[in-house]
C-alpha cells in the first residue's frame, strides 16, 4: 500500500488542503447488448467533483439519476455491463495519489478498508448472517490494522465505547439486533479503521424515523472524530439538510447544482433544486405545495441539450441544443443553467 | 352522523410464533378501532414505523386479511361473511388498494393497460373494446393522464410517479368509495410525491372519494390529512385531528415521533449531536 | 416467434449448437419412416457385417440394418421422452401454481401427496411394475408411469416460485381487477414460471430417457418395440463386444450421448433467452 501510494506523483501545495477525492469528467455508461440489440444507457454523464479533507459532501438526486452508478465508479467497484467511459477518478492519501482507473487493482484493493471504506444500505451484506459479529471485525479489520489480537480487541472495544455500543454486541448474532442497531454496527466496522474516506450509500433508508436520527448523529460524531471525509448519498434532502457540509444535486446522470448545503437549501439556484426544496412538505407548513410536471428523461434516450430542459419553466432555445456546463456563479456554488449566471445571482442578491 | 362507511370495531390480528407447539403469540394489531362517515368523504391517516401493525390493518380493512378479534363493516356488513366470487366483487367495486412499489404494482411481463380493462370489464357495465377504453381513458384523465400516452405501454417504459397514477386510475375505474392507500408515496421521487398526494386531495373534494393513508411520514401526513391515528405496536397511542395531534402530539411516543423528524429548515444549522439522543429505543439486543 | 429462433441461431451459439444437434437427431428418427425393413423383422440381412458402403453403420448379429434399425430406436425413445416430458409438465404446473397460489388446506393436502411422490424409490416401483404387468407392459404405459413418477419434485420448485408471486403487488392488483383464480395463475403467473419449466422439461426428457435405457438394457421392458435401451440390450444378449460387434454398442450410445448433449445446450440457452430479466433487458428495462 505504501509503496503504490508513495511511487505516485508528489501533492501540490495550495492555500487550501488538497481535496481527498477528486472526479473529473467522469462518464459511466452501462453497455448491453443482448441478442444484437445494442444499449446505451449513460448513467453518469460527465461529472466533476471534490471533497476535501475533513468535509461530508452530500449527493442527492432521485432514482435512476446515476448518483448509485457514480458512488460505484468512485469506488471502483463496477463490473460489466456498467463500463467507465471516459474521466478519471483520484484519491489523495497521506501524501500519495491513487488514480482508480489507472493504478491497477493491486493499488485499489491495498486502500480498501484502510484508506477508503463504505457504509451500505443493507447491513446485513455486510455481517456474515450465521456467524457472530466478532467474527465480521477479524475478517474486515484484523489485517487492516496489523496488530497482535489482544491490541486488536483492545482497539475495537475503545471504538465501540466511543460509539456508544456495549462490547457485548460482538458476540451477538446479525438477526439479534435490531436494524438500527446492525447499521450502527456496520459503521463501527467501516470506521474502526479510522480510514480517510469513507462512501455511504443510503445508509439511513430502511430504517425508522425514530432511529435514523439517531444513527445520522453517530454518522457526524465518528466523522468529525476521525477527521475523515464523507460521500453521502440519499435522496432524502431533509437527510442532507441535517448532515452535510456540501451538497451536490444530481439530475439524469449530471450535477446540475453543487454548493454549502446551507446556501441551496435557503437560496437554491437551478430550476430544478428551486422545485425540489420548494415542494418539502413540513409540518406546521399548510401552504399548497406543487408537483413537477413530465416525467424523468429515458437515460438511455436522453433529451438533447440540457436535460432538464422538457419540465423546465424557464427553458429557452438554447437549452434544448447545448448542454449547460456547471459553472460557478457565487463564491463556493456551481450550477449548470443557461438561465443563472453569475450576473443574474448577484443581481437577486442586491 | 349518517350511516357509517366503514366501521372499523375493535380489530385485533394476533400470529402465533414459533412451531406447533409453542404456545407465543404476536398481537400485529391489537383493539383498533374507528368509523369512517359515508356522507363526508375525507382522508384519514394511520401513522406507523415499521413493526406498528399498519399494513395489517390495511389488509384487513382490503379483506385480504381475516381479523383475530373485532370486526372490520362495510356499509354494515361485517366483511367476514362475504363469500363467493359475487360478494367478493361487490366489494372490490367499492373499496380499491394503491400499493407501495408502484413498479411492483403491475405486472413486468404484461402491458399495464390490461389492468384497466380488466378493472373496466368486471366491474362497470362496459362490455364492448371501446366501451371500455372510454372508460379507461376517462380514469386515466382523473389523474392528469390519457390512454394514448399508456396505451400498449409495459411498466419499465412509464415512469415511476406514470405509474403510481395509473395504478390510482385503476382504483377509481369501478368508482369507489373508499381507497386504502398503503405507503403510496414512499417510493415516489420527491418531485412527484407533492403531485400524488395533491391527487388524493382532489380526489376527495371532486370524486368524494375517502381515502384511508398509510404512511410514516409526519410531514406528508400533515400536508393532506382530515384525521390521524398513530400506532405503535399493533395499538393505538393518539387519534383525532391531524393538524392538532401533530401540532401538540400528547402521547410520548407520538412526541418522539415528532421531533424525529428531519427539518430540511435545519440546513447548516448542525443540529445533529448524539448527546441529545436517546439510545435506550434500539440499544438492547431485541427477543424477536 | 420466427424472428426470436432467428436471432437465437444468430447470437446464441449454445443454441446453434443444440439446435444443430436436435436437428441432426430428428433427421435421423424421421427417416425411419422411409425404412425399407419393418422395425420387428429379423434376419432381413447378413449377420455382423461391419460399417461398409452397402451399411453404413454395419448389420447386428440379428441380421438387421443398424442404420434402419437405429432410425427406429431413436424414434421411439425421443416420443417416449417428449410424452413423459409432457404429461409430468402439465402435472408438476397445475399443482405447483395452485398449491403456491391457493396456499392453506389446498396447498396442505396437495404437497402432502407430492412428498409421498418425492420420497418413494424410482427404480424398484418401476421394476415391480414390469413384473406385475409383464407382456401388457407397454411403451405408452410406461411413458404413463414415469410421468406419474416424474412431476413431484418440479412441482415444488413452481410451488415455491408461485408461493413468492402470490405475495407480489401486482397478484393483488389482479385480485381487484377482478380477475379469476385462473386468470391470475395462468395469465400473471405463468410467464415468470416458464423459464424453470423450459429448463426442467429439457431435464426431465434426457431423465426419462436415460431411466428408460437403463430399464431396457436390463430388459425390464417390452423388448419387441425398438429404442435406444432395447437396441443395447439385443447386442448385451449376442455378445457384441465379446464378439467384436463394437457397432452395435457404439453407435446407440453415440447417438443418446448426442441427443443428451443438445437437449442440454437448448435448455441452458432457451433458458437465458425466456429468463424475465434478460427478457426485460431486451425489451428495454432497467440495466439492473
Amino acid at each position: 500500500m505504501t509503496a503504490a501510494l508513495a511511487a505516485a506523483s508528489p501533492v501540490r501545495r495550495a492555500t487550501a488542503p488538497p481535496p481527498v477525492l477528486e472526479v473529473s469528467d467522469l462518464r459511466a455508461y452501462y453497455q448491453t447488448r443482448y441478442f444484437g440489440i445494442e444499449r446505451e444507457v449513460r448513467a453518469v454523464d460527465g461529472v466533476g467533483l471534490h471533497v476535501a479533507p475533513n468535509e461530508i459532501y452530500g449527493l442527492a438526486g432521485e432514482s435512476s439519476c446515476g448518483k448509485t452508478t457514480l458512488i460505484k465508479t468512485i469506488a471502483g467497484v463496477i463490473r460489466p455491463p456498467l463500463n467507465v467511459v471516459g474521466g478519471s477518478v483520484r484519491f489523495r492519501f497521506g501524501g500519495g495519489e491513487l488514480s482508480v482507473y489507472e493504478s491497477g487493482a493491486a493499488a485499489l484493493a491495498a486502500i480498501r478498508w484502510r484508506h477508503l471504506s463504505y457504509i451500505m444500505q443493507g447491513s446485513m451484506s455486510v455481517l456474515n448472517p450465521v456467524r457472530r459479529i466478532r467474527h465480521s471485525f477479524v475478517d474486515f479489520a484484523y489485517r487492516h490494522i496489523a496488530k497482535p489480537m489482544p491490541a486488536f480487541w483492545q482497539i475495537v472495544r475503545n471504538h465501540l465505547e466511543r460509539l456508544h455500543l456495549q462490547p457485548g454486541v460482538l458476540n451477538a448474532y446479525p438477526h439479534e439486533l435490531s436494524g438500527g442497531m446492525r447499521q450502527r454496527v456496520t459503521i463501527a466496522l467501516a470506521t474502526v479503521c479510522r480510514p480517510e474516506f469513507i462512501i455511504a450509500d443510503e445508509p439511513t433508508t430502511a430504517l425508522d424515523v425514530v432511529v435514523q436520527k439517531g444513527v445520522l448523529a453517530m454518522i457526524r460524531e465518528v466523522q468529525r472524530e476521525l477527521g475523515s471525509s464523507l460521500l453521502f448519498v440519499t435522496h432524502d434532502l431533509a437527510v442532507h439538510a441535517n448532515l452535510t457540509d456540501r451538497l451536490g444535486i444530481m439530475y439524469a446522470g449530471r450535477l446540475v447544482e453543487e454548493g454549502p448545503t446551507g446556501d441551496i437549501f435557503r437560496a437554491p439556484l437551478h430550476p430544478y433544486t428551486r422545485h425540489l426544496i420548494a415542494s418539502l412538505p413540513r409540518i406546521g407548513d399548510e401552504a399548497p405545495k406543487q408537483g413537477l410536471g413530465g416525467t424523468p428523461p429515458n437515460l438511455a434516450d436522453p433529451p438533447p441539450g440540457c436535460r432538464f430542459h422538457p419540465r423546465c419553466p424557464l427553458a429557452m432555445p438554447v437549452c434544448r441544443e447545448q448542454n449547460p456546463p456547471l459553472l460557478p456563479v457565487a463564491p463556493g456554488r456551481r450550477v449548470a443553467c443557461f438561465a443563472v449566471t453569475s450576473e443574474t445571482v448577484a443581481g437577486a442578491a442586491s | 352522523m349518517s350511516a357509517p362507511l366503514l366501521e372499523v370495531d375493535g380489530v385485533g390480528k394476533t400470529y402465533a410464533m414459533g412451531g406447533i407447539f409453542s404456545r407465543q403469540h404476536f398481537d400485529a394489531v391489537a383493539d383498533v378501532s374507528f368509523t369512517l362517515d359515508a356522507a363526508r368523504p375525507e382522508i384519514f391517516t394511520v401513522v406507523g414505523e415499521s413493526g406498528s401493525g399498519k399494513t395489517t390493518l390495511a389488509r384487513m380493512i382490503l379483506n385480504l386479511v381475516a381479523p383475530s378479534a373485532g370486526a372490520v363493516r362495510f356499509r354494515g356488513t361485517d366483511l367476514a361473511t362475504i363469500r363467493g366470487r359475487r360478494q367478493r366483487l361487490a366489494f372490490m367495486r367499492e373499496v380499491q388498494p394503491i400499493f407501495q412499489n408502484p413498479f411492483g404494482a403491475f405486472n413486468a411481463l404484461k402491458r399495464v393497460d390490461r389492468y384497466l380493462y380488466m378493472t373496466a370489464r368486471h366491474f362497470t357495465p362496459a362490455r364492448g373494446a371501446a366501451e371500455v377504453e372510454e372508460r379507461s381513458d376517462r380514469a386515466l384523465r382523473q389523474v392528469g393522464l390519457s390512454l394514448a400516452e399508456i396505451k400498449g405501454r409495459f411498466p419499465h417504459e412509464l415512469s415511476g410517479g406514470q405509474l403510481q397514477r395509473v395504478a390510482i386510475a385503476r382504483a377509481l375505474i369501478s368508482q369507489p368509495a373508499l381507497i386504502v392507500a398503503d405507503e403510496p408515496v414512499s417510493m415516489v421521487d420527491a418531485s412527484l410525491r407533492v403531485s400524488i398526494v395533491n391527487l388524493f386531495r382532489a380526489l376527495r373534494d371532486e370524486l368524494r372519494v375517502s381515502i384511508i393513508y398509510i404512511t410514516h411520514d409526519l410531514a406528508t401526513a400533515y400536508y393532506i390529512s382530515d384525521r390521524l391515528l398513530i400506532m405503535q405496536k399493533g395499538r393505538v397511542v393518539e387519534s383525532g385531528d391531524a393538524r392538532a395531534v401533530l401540532s401538540h402530539p400528547q402521547h410520548p411516543y407520538s412526541i418522539l415521533l415528532k421531533s424525529s423528524v428531519l427539518s430540511p429548515d435545519a440546513a447548516g444549522r448542525d443540529e445533529l449531536t448524539a448527546s441529545a439522543l436517546p439510545l435506550a429505543e434500539d440499544t438492547s439486543v431485541q427477543a424477536l | 416467434m420466427l424472428a426470436v429462433l432467428r436471432d437465437l441461431l444468430r447470437y446464441n451459439r449454445e443454441f446453434a449448437a443444440g439446435a444443430a444437434l436436435m436437428a441432426f437427431v430428428l433427421v435421423i428418427s424421421a427417416l425411419s419412416f422411409w425404412s425399407p425393413y419393418a422395425p420387428q423383422d429379423i434376419y432381413l440381412v447378413p449377420p455382423d457385417v461391419p460399417p461398409s458402403w452397402a451399411y453404413p453403420l454395419g448389420t447386428t448379429s440379428r441380421g438387421q440394418d443398424m442404420f434402419w434399425q437405429l432410425t427406429f430406436a431413436i424414434r421411439n425413445t425421443l416420443l417416449f421422452g417428449f410424452a413423459v416430458a409432457i404429461i409430468s409438465r402439465i402435472l408438476s404446473l397445475v399443482v405447483g401454481l395452485l398449491s403456491g397460489y391457493l396456499g392453506g388446506a389446498v396447498d396442505r393436502v396437495l404437497m402432502s401427496i407430492n412428498d409421498t411422490f418425492i420420497v418413494i424409490p424410482l427404480f424398484p416401483i418401476l421394476v415391480l411394475f414390469y413384473f406385475v404387468m409383464r407382456d401388457s407392459m407397454t411403451w405408452a404405459l410406461l411413458a404413463l408411469v414415469m410421468a406419474g413418477l416424474g412431476w413431484a419434485y418440479d412441482a415444488r420448485l413452481i410451488r415455491s416460485i408461485a408461493m413468492s408471486l402470490r405475495t407480489r403487488e401486482f397478484t393483488e392488483s389482479g385480485i381487484f381487477s377482478g380477475m379469476t383464480t385462473r386468470q391470475i395463475v395462468t395469465q400473471e403467473h405463468l410467464p415468470y414460471v416458464l423459464p424453470i419449466m423450459f429448463s426442467t422439461t429439457m431435464n426431465n426428457i434426457n431423465w426419462s430417457i436415460g431411466l428408460e435405457v437403463t430399464l431396457s438394457v436390463l430388459g425390464f421392458t417390452n423388448v419387441d418395440t425398438p429404442t435406444i435401451g432395447v437396441m443395447i440390450y439385443w447386442a448385451n444378449q449376442h455378445t457384441a463386444l465379446v464378439a467384436g460387434i463394437w457397432w452395435w454398442i457404439f453407435f446407440p450410445v453415440a447417438l443418446v450421448v448426442i441427443t443428451f448433449i443438445g437437449l442440454f445446450l437448448l435448455a441452458v440457452s432457451m433458458n437465458e433467452y425466456i429468463d424475465p430479466r434478460s427478457r426485460l433487458s431486451r425489451m428495454g428495462g432497467a440495466p439492473s
